[in-house]
């Protein structure tokens, strides 16, 4: 033992502050920890989703690429499954579009139709897109594809992100 | 256009596009065949959803014509023939038959060629890479089947 005495009033002065602080710690740590959750989940980076596509494959032609992820609607979890079309454009950055018709929402395809070249058909109403996505005058669709974020992971592998407006037209 | 409150009120507002409806013919019965049944089922939803997101915007995909197995062939029949009577009056001019039953082979000519009879395939034990492929040819074939009747009329 010390020769330090430690008094009564001494000893209940220090556990109750222990105490306190910790209490007070309890309650305060959650408060912050919502405080800046918004700047930790920017952190983590928008969703994106791996495609089974690697870089290589990627040319001026687009070509098409299905990704799966898992979509939770209500109380139904689901795979899905997205298609996109991909190709490289002049500067050879990546262009990723959304084949949904921009008319009602049906699928087009890349060179669907033999009569257009070049262009991407949609079967149901006969709506015509350029390669860049934008809607060719005179058919159904009124605005262009849209698009997906694309980036290549450190592994060479393609990743899709969110939907976005087009930005090249 | 799938058949609940957020795109049927889409197919309201743009009826004039829309003009083909796809119906599935799925049996019940409680039998040595409630699984077969159960796998046509499966197969037929599978193989409708996904031609209806390929078609979204011109197709209609309605609930399924379900019926007991035991029912009086003919009876079904009439019940079916009055569904696409009502279709065809509400300006559907393609109207789609799906189904795997075989029971409805010998109507093919009083369905008037609307009827797709598809073999079903059992994808329970299939791993999903292959399902994915096999599904992928079937409905490719759907989709010519109905783009080639949609250019002759």
């Amino acid at each position: 033992m010390s020769n330090q005495r430690v008094s009564r009033r001494q000893f209940l002065n220090y556990t109750l502050t222990g105490v306190g602080g910790f209490m007070a710690a309890g309650m305060l740590m959650p408060m912050v920890r919502f405080a800046i959750d918004p700047v930790l989940t920017a952190e983590a980076g928008g969703d994106f989703i791996t495609t089974g596509t690697s870089e290589d494959e990627l040319s001026d032609t687009p070509i098409r690429v299905d990704f799966t992820f898992e979509q939770v609607d209500a109380w139904y979890t689901s795979d899905v499954t997205n298609t996109a079309w991909v190709y490289l454009d002049e500067a050879g950055e990546i262009v990723a579009l959304n084949p949904t018709c921009k008319h009602l929402g049906c699928t087009v395809s890349w060179e669907g139709r033999e009569s257009d070249p070049n262009r991407f058909f949609c079967p149901c109403h006969n709506g015509l897109y350029e390669k860049s996505g934008k809607n060719v005058p005179g058919t159904p669709p009124t605005a262009p594809l849209d698009q997906f974020e694309a980036r290549v992971g450190d592994d060479g592998i393609l990743q899709l992100g969110q939907v976005v407006p087009n930005k090249i037209v | 256009m799938l058949w609940n409150a957020k795109e049927i009120s889409l197919y309201l507002k743009e009826k004039a596009y829309i003009d083909t409806i796809i119906v599935p013919l799925l049996p019940i019965s409680f039998s040595d065949r409630t699984k077969q049944e159960a796998e046509q089922a499966e197969f037929i939803t599978l193989l409708t959803n996904l031609l209806e997101r390929q078609f979204k915007g011109r197709m209609l995909l309605v609930p399924p014509f379900t019926y007991l197995s035991e029912e009086d062939a003919q009876h079904r029949l009439e019940k079916l023939q009055k569904w696409i009577q009502e279709f065809e009056s509400r300006q559907f001019d393609h109207v789609f038959c799906l189904t795997s039953d075989s029971g409805w082979k010998e109507f093919e000519s009083d369905l008037d060629g609307k009827l797709i009879w598809m073999p079903s395939i059992p994808l329970e034990h299939m791993e999903e890479k292959y399902k994915r492929k096999i599904v992928d040819d079937q409905v490719n074939q759907l989709v010519k089947l109905i783009v080639q009747k949609w250019q002759t009329n």
